[in-house]
This record gives C-alpha cells, structure tokens and sequence, in this order.
C-alpha cells in the first residue's frame, strides 16, 4: 500500500507544487496591485482637479486612528512572517499563535475602522447623507474615494483573516507540515499585500495636508 | 553458440525489462520523493530579523508621520516625502517580509516588470492631460 501510493506519475493530480502555487499566489497578487493601482489613478486625477477641495476633507479623517492601524498592520505583518519561520523549523504551536495573533491584530484594525467609520456617519458624510450631499464636490469625491479604497480593504482584510483561519484549522489538523507549508507561506504573501496596500493609502488619505 | 544465444536471448528479454522497469519505478520515486520535500537549502527568516523589519518600519512610518503633523511649513515637500517613504516601506515589506530576498529571481523580477508596465501605462496615458 505504502509503495503504491508512494509512486506518482507526474500531472496525476497526486503530486504537490510548492513553486507552482506560491507562482499561482503571486500572479494573483499582480491583479491585486493593477485593481488599487487603477483606484489610485483615480484618486491622483480626482485630486490634481480638485487639490485645495482633498486638502480640506483630508483634515477630516484622524491622523491618529489611522497611524495606529498603520502600526497595528505592520506588526501583523510581523507575526504572520514569523509563523512561517515557526512552521518551518517545526514548531506548530508557535506558528498557530503566531497566526491567531495575526487574527487580533485584523480585528484591532478593523474596530478602530469601525469607529473611524462611525464619526464620519455620524457627521453625515457617507454618501447619500444629508451633509454629504451638500459638501463643494471636489470634497465629496474625497469622502466617497476614502469609503470606497478603505472599504475594498477591509474587505481584503476579511478574506485574508478567513485564508489565515484555513491555514491555523490545516496546522492544527496537522496537514501543514515543516516539510509542507504552502498554504501558510501563501495566506502570509496575501496578508502582507494587504499591508503594502495600507502602506500608500494611510499617508494619501490621511497625511497630505 | 546461434541456437544458445537465441535461446538466452529468450530467456533474459522477459527479465530484463521487467527488472530495468522495476529500476526505473525505484529511481523515479526516488526523484519524486526528493522533489516533493522542499529543497534543504530553504532559507529560514530568523524571529530576529522579522522584529529588526518591524523596527525599521516603525521608524519609517514615524518619520512620515512626524513630517506630516509637525513640518506643516514642508507643505509641497510632504506629500513627495510620504510617497518616497511609503515606497521604501513597501520594498522593505517584499524584500523580507514576502521573502523575495532570498526566493527564486523569477519573483523579483516579474513584480518589477508588473511595476514598470503600470508606471509606463499610467505616465502614457497622463501624457495628453499633462501637456494641456
């Protein structure tokens, strides 16, 4: 039994690719960057029409909510690079914490957006509010950019948590191995993408004044 | 010697292809089995160079932050700077947080080769709204 399943003819479909799925991972990351790099062409347009109007309304969003996501991403970041170093000398417990930490840190992001977000509402600068309707347009096209870029990733940031949440169930079930770990070393390749993300929207939005 | 060397012929031809295949089954998964681990000369990222790029970080996003609340007399000069800045943090992420340092070139280079063609799309097509 063990020397039939031990032999496999290459393509098939019983062979595992390493390469060929963090290959898979990073193409995918490449459409990624061309979708918010087309949103950042838009912003830069938007803003170079309207440059006195995005300098108003950036004075609106708080400089220090969104530098404390900034940290709180980058030390995420951290922790998800770390539990492959982890898995990759074998310590499977340390890379599972490492990975839950990384899952904290998404939701510290994700409720300091929740009250970032909950301001402007209140202010009725959603669009479709009453305030918002009534804002000079070069600054609603500010407010209606920053929901839409902020809220596209935090929806990445959704989807990453659930891929780091797939790869903490595999480690634990102990289908990743320190000789397999690809779904691990990918769902951190998606995590720091979403980082680099944050990394151009925080001073676009927050720091041009 | 005609007859006995057809008759070995006879008799080693339904051996030897049997034994050569089984040979070949036992080298092949050898080959599988070796392909299929990752290659030892993996490299590992230590914990202390993760938390050195963690710093390095901070300490970027401090600066732009400190540029951009503080140096409000920068004005035209903040907004070039956080840019700059954020692309140096961006290529400190790649480099050694997605492990582009030390994977295959192949990545390094088609990440830049992504970067050019949407920086050259992007100035090409700025072209005629710039020159009005």
């Amino acid at each position: 039994m063990e020397h039939v399943s031990g032999f496999s003819l290459p393509n098939s479909g019983h062979n595992r690719d390493a390469e060929a799925s963090k290959m898979g991972m990073w193409l995918f990351l490449f459409t990624e960057i061309l979708l918010f790099g087309g949103l950042f062409i838009v912003y830069m347009v938007y803003r170079s029409l309207n440059p006195e109007a995005f300098l108003m309304a950036s004075f609106e969003l708080n400089v220090w909510m969104g530098t404390t996501n900034t940290v709180v991403l980058l030390v995420s970041s951290m922790t998800i690079a770390m539990s492959i170093t982890a898995i990759q000398k074998g310590n499977r417990k340390l890379s599972i914490q490492l990975m839950v930490l990384t899952l904290v840190a998404a939701v510290i992001f994700m409720v300091v957006k929740y009250f970032e977000w909950s301001a402007k509402i209140e202010h009725g600068l959603f669009p479709g509010q009453a305030v918002y309707d009534n804002l000079p347009p070069g600054e609603s096209l500010f407010f209606f950019l920053y929901f839409f870029m902020t809220g596209l990733h935090v929806f990445h940031i959704i989807i990453g948590s659930v891929v780091i949440g797939f790869a903490i169930h595999r480690t634990a079930k102990g289908r990743t191995t320190k000789e397999k770990y690809t779904l691990t070393e990918n769902a951190g390749l998606l995590w720091h993408l979403v980082d680099l993300i944050w990394i151009y929207l925080f001073p676009l939005f927050y720091l041009i004044h | 010697m005609a007859l006995g060397g057809f008759n070995l012929d006879l008799f080693v031809s339904p051996v030897l292809p049997h034994s050569l295949k089984h040979l070949n089954i036992m080298s092949n998964q050898k080959d599988l089995k070796t392909e299929g681990k990752k290659a030892p000369e993996v490299h590992i990222s230590s914990y202390k160079d993760h938390f050195n790029t963690l710093l390095a970080l901070l300490l970027l996003t401090f600066i732009t932050v400190a540029i951009s609340v503080f140096g409000a007399n920068l004005r035209s000069l903040s907004v070039f700077t956080a840019l700059l800045i954020a692309t140096v943090k961006v290529i400190v992420v790649a480099y050694y947080f997605m492990h582009l340092k030390y994977d295959k070139k192949l990545y390094t280079w088609l990440l830049i080769i992504v970067v050019i063609l949407f920086v050259s799309f992007t100035v090409l097509t700025s072209i005629e709204y710039l020159n009005r």
